[in-house]
């Protein structure tokens, strides 16, 4: 019949459209799978391994006669911990070294460190007996100065600072004063250098450094469990990150740029307590939990942070500075009740960007010594 | 050609007599009232505090306007999508079944339109309801957010006409069901089907690990590989409304694709219709 | 389409029986339909070979039992049902060319009519979708004829049986087809609406317009058609001219004045009828016919009545069916 094959056009041309259909939509979608938007890990809460590493600090037992009747502070049982300064309004910021070199970004400071070829490392190793790459395990940076902690056994210390004044202090601390320094240096040079520091060691695993012999007393005290009842600066719940800390409102106004001299006042008015975490296990995803003792104040500083950060956001978009607003990108700010938590990230691409250099000349140095 | 739109005409004279096209228009101006009422937006200095949403604060961090509304307007494309299509299904089921009632369809075979000119005028008209409908919901939408944040964007606009290019494709599988069984529940039943293999579809690559190597996988492969691929246009869609890039390759051939689908769909219809005896 | 090309002469008259150089309206030879079910062999056969040829210009009248395929029949000269066998030739082309439907009005059994739109609007929109250039006095002009002229303004949904139906032959009449198809055209009318749709017809047919009409009311078919087929199981059992087919031989129905004396009369070949006077006689041509009447006058009896005893349509068609079956 031909109706019947004047019909049957009608399926073919069906067939076919389907099919071309089915070739437009399989190039119009794209095949390969889609490369996700990198997804950042802000430090927000301690988390199982880091407990775990917590718990494995706990070496301490301050030996402090126990006063039948008189309930017991806790104590930091991690001599570390032990140190920081007490109390609120403190800086102390700790960098878990050990953590950070096995991180991405460690190993990139880590070719910006080698970029010589590790010379400089070596001659350090020789000199001091430490070898920061494997003993280190925290730095601490608080406002009275410098801690240490790690594995300082081989340390020569004597052999450094033995020209110093130094006593014994406490259990198992030596206190060294501010002196003078003689170094020798592998060519067999020596050299003579003044430090203003004041160092102590204690039981080959810390090393604190100051201004003075009393500062580094009171934190031996503080070690020994002879130092102030009030908790230490950072607790141990707060140690999660490849850095952390709590930063004095001072420390957190000096931070900002001249041009907001306003904000830096009215952090300094509002805010009391300013928490850091930093996790580089990825990129490097920053968070700042601020606290004050007004809540809506504090609601309505974040507020103003938030503005700011998109103010200045824009203004990179405007200005072409591409890095600066893929940072700011991920900036924001969290409101959470009487406080608010402000989060920071930068990618690790970005970063190696910026380093790549670093580890082009330390192939290079490196293949030049062999 | 002209007989094409003269059956055109005929359904949209019909739709209008039938009240559909007031109904249409009332139907919309309501969701747009009640979202222009129920929604609001706070924003201070550039950045967006809170939202409200019914009077209850929405927990959102605070961002750049046009940072924070991201999502929102993400949301809104996917509703208006997805919604705009569900809509559509339900409220032109009837259209051709009503066509094809007896009575009716033996008067319409016997004027001089060829069968092919019935069914592409039915669907042109239809197309015509449903274009019509979204461009009143969506520049209804872009005011609303324009005038509550400030910040005038294309996006719900675009997602609408994606819309109804995904339409266009549910709506010729409808009227294809309808040369088979003259039954509106039946095509709509049809239609949301093929709407829910088409977002099925456009997931394909994300399904395909579920399935067992072999027959099933293969199976579910060439079947999604021939439907259309609505819910890459839907998150198109969300993309460019929250100004995100767009995650498939290529949209233009995207949309092509399922309007030709849709096309194949009719010249089935075509087929089907021909043939068949009143 | 001017209307002297379509001139014919009235039916019935001498001249019916020239030949007319026209293709026929409608020719149809060897039509078979079955309808199929799906998922079952075999199917109901509705037409079983039907051969049957509409003279152009003629008044055609489709009668037959219920089920004997005439809407079929109706539907497959129209392209609205697809034949399984034979060929179908309207107007001179096939039904599937939308010109030749072009020139075809038609007007289905339970016509569906839009209840929201007005009258001239939809015979405006049929007009369209008939591809006739835009007219605005058309409407108006045809619901005038079809005697609709007052109901202009009022929504479809709101008219009567009787009006509906002759809305839809308004419709069937857009654009003056040449080939009228009528599916119970007086269906739901009264008598006095009946007559006005007959004159109607007559009209048309007058101007040139083949009709072909399927009507239950074999009376209305009577007055209209003048040539008739009887569909009788999917096949034409008896097709012709209605005098032809009604013709009930040489049979005359003589009435008497009273006083006509019986007997005289019965040797003049004159057989008591029904009524009072009423005799009937047999007569093949009117030489024989003249001869019986002059016997009978000569016997005394007064003639008052004369006309030919013909059965009609019903009785034809009982005869036939019967026949058939």
């Amino acid at each position: 019949m031909g109706n019947r094959g004047r019909r049957r056009v009608w399926l073919v041309v069906a067939a076919m459209l389907f099919v071309v259909a089915a070739l437009l939509m399989f190039t119009g979608q794209g095949e390969e799978p889609v490369m996700e938007t990198p997804r950042v890990e802000f430090p927000r809460r301690m988390r199982a391994p880091e407990r775990e590493r917590a718990e494995r600090r706990r070496t301490h037992v301050p030996a402090v006669p126990m006063d039948a009747g008189t309930p017991e502070p806790a104590r930091p049982r991690d001599p570390l911990l032990a140190a920081l300064p007490r109390g609120e309004g403190k800086t102390a910021v700790v960098i878990e070294a050990n953590a950070l070199r096995h991180s991405p970004i460690g190993e990139l400071l880590l070719d910006c460190l080698m970029r010589d070829g590790g010379k400089r490392l070596d001659e350090f190793r020789k000199l001091s007996g430490v070898d920061p790459l494997q003993d280190l395990d925290r730095l601490v940076i608080t406002d009275e100065g410098l801690l240490l902690s790690g594995n300082f056994g081989s340390a020569k210390f004597q052999e450094l600072m033995g020209e110093r004044v130094s006593m014994d202090y406490g259990e198992g601390a030596r206190v060294y004063e501010p002196g003078d320094m003689t170094v020798t240096r592998p060519d067999g040079t020596t050299a003579r250098g003044r430090s203003e520091a004041a160092v102590a060691t204690w039981n080959n695993q810390l090393l604190v450094m100051g201004s003075s012999p009393d500062e580094v007393k009171a934190v031996v005290d503080r070690v020994e469990g002879r130092g102030p009842n009030e908790p230490p600066a950072i607790s141990e719940g707060s140690t999660y990150g490849e850095m952390y800390g709590v930063l004095s409102v001072e420390h957190l106004a000096r931070l900002l740029p001249p041009d907001q001299a306003a904000l830096a006042q009215r952090i300094r008015d509002v805010a009391q307590h300013v928490e850091l975490h930093v996790d580089a296990s990825g990129d490097v995803a920053m968070v700042a939990d601020v606290r004050g003792k007004n809540g809506e104040e504090v609601t309505d500083l974040g507020k103003t942070l938030g503005a700011a950060l998109s103010v200045a956001r824009i203004k990179a978009q405007a200005e072409g500075q591409k890095d600066l607003a893929q940072l700011l990108d991920f900036a924001r700010v969290q409101p959470d009740g009487a406080s608010f938590k402000l989060e920071l990230a930068v990618p690790l691409d970005a970063i190696q960007q910026r380093l790549a250099f670093c580890k082009e000349e330390r192939s290079t140095a490196e293949a030049a010594q062999h | 050609m002209s007989p094409v739109l003269g059956i055109a005409g005929y359904v949209l004279r019909e739709a209008l007599s039938r009240k559909f096209i007031l109904a249409f228009i009332v139907g919309i101006t309501l969701v747009l009232t009640v979202v222009a009422l129920s929604l609001r937006i706070e924003v201070v200095d550039g950045a967006l505090a809170a939202s409200r949403l019914f009077g209850e604060e929405l927990r959102t961090s605070i961002r750049s306007v046009d940072v924070a509304l991201r999502p929102v307007y993400r949301a809104a494309a996917f509703l208006v999508f997805y919604g705009g299509i569900l809509f559509g299904i339900v409220a032109c089921s009837d259209f051709a079944p009503s066509l094809m009632s007896p009575g009716r369809i033996e008067h319409l075979l016997a004027l001089p339109v060829q069968r092919w000119q019935l069914l592409t005028g039915t669907f042109l008209g239809v197309m015509t309801l449903a274009l019509g409908g979204t461009l009143y919901g969506t520049t209804g939408l872009v005011l609303i957010f324009g005038v509550k944040a400030g910040y005038w964007t294309a996006g719900p606009f675009i997602a609408g006409l994606l819309a109804c290019v995904g339409f266009a494709a549910v709506y010729a599988v409808m009227l294809t069901t309808a040369t088979l069984v003259r039954s509106a529940a039946l095509c709509a039943a049809a239609g949301f089907v093929f709407l829910v293999g088409g977002v099925i579809a456009g997931y394909r690559q994300k399904l395909m690990p579920f399935f067992e190597e072999g027959i099933g996988r293969n199976a579910f492969s060439a079947v999604t590989l021939v439907l259309p691929r609505l819910s890459a246009l839907a998150m198109a869609g969300g993309d460019i409304a929250a100004s995100a890039p767009l995650e498939v390759r290529s949209l233009g051939l995207l949309l092509l694709g399922v309007l030709v689908f849709g096309f194949g769909a009719l010249a089935l219809g075509f087929w089907r219709f021909d043939g068949k005896d009143y | 389409m001017s209307a002297s090309s379509r001139n014919r002469p009235p039916p019935g008259s001498s001249t019916f029986a020239t030949v007319n150089s026209q293709a026929p309206a409608i020719e149809v030879r060897g039509l078979r339909k079955t309808y199929h079910r799906a998922f079952r062999k075999g199917g109901s056969e509705a037409l079983r070979g039907m051969d049957l040829t509409v003279p152009h210009g003629s008044a055609f009248g489709l009668i037959g039992p219920n089920g004997a395929g005439k809407t079929t029949f109706i539907k497959s000269i129209l392209g609205i049902v697809q034949p399984t066998e034979g060929t179908v030739r309207v107007l001179g082309g096939t039904p599937e060319d939308p010109r030749i439907r072009a020139r075809i009005g038609y007007l289905p059994e339970r016509l569906h009519l839009p209840g929201t739109w007005t009258a001239p609007a939809f015979l405006a929109t049929v007009a369209r979708l008939k591809g006739l250039p835009a007219d605005r006095a058309m409407p108006q002009r045809l619901l005038e004829r079809v005697g609709l002229g007052d109901a202009v303004g009022r929504r479809i949904g709101g008219y009567s049986k009787g009006m509906r139906q002759r809305l839809g032959l308004a419709a069937a009449l857009v654009g003056e087809p040449a080939l009228l198809v009528l599916d119970e055209p007086t269906d739901g009318i009264d008598p006095m609406g009946r007559m006005e749709v007959r004159r109607i017809l007559q009209e048309e047919v007058q101007r040139g317009t083949t009709l072909f009409l399927n009507s239950h009311l074999l009376a209305e078919t009577e007055r209209v058609c003048d040539r008739v087929a009887i569909l009788a199981g999917g096949r034409v059992v008896r097709e012709g001219r209605l005098e032809d087919l009604a013709r009930g031989g040489a049979r005359w129905l003589v009435r008497f004045a009273p006083g006509a004396s019986a007997e005289a009369l019965a040797e003049a070949g004159f057989h008591r009828g029904g009524a009072e006077g009423q005799y009937h006689v047999e007569a093949e041509d009117p030489a024989a016919l003249n001869v019986a009447l002059d016997r009978a006058r000569a016997a005394g009896a007064l003639m008052v009545e004369l006309r030919r005893d013909g059965a009609d349509l019903e009785s034809v068609l009982m005869g036939t069916v019967e026949a058939a079956a």
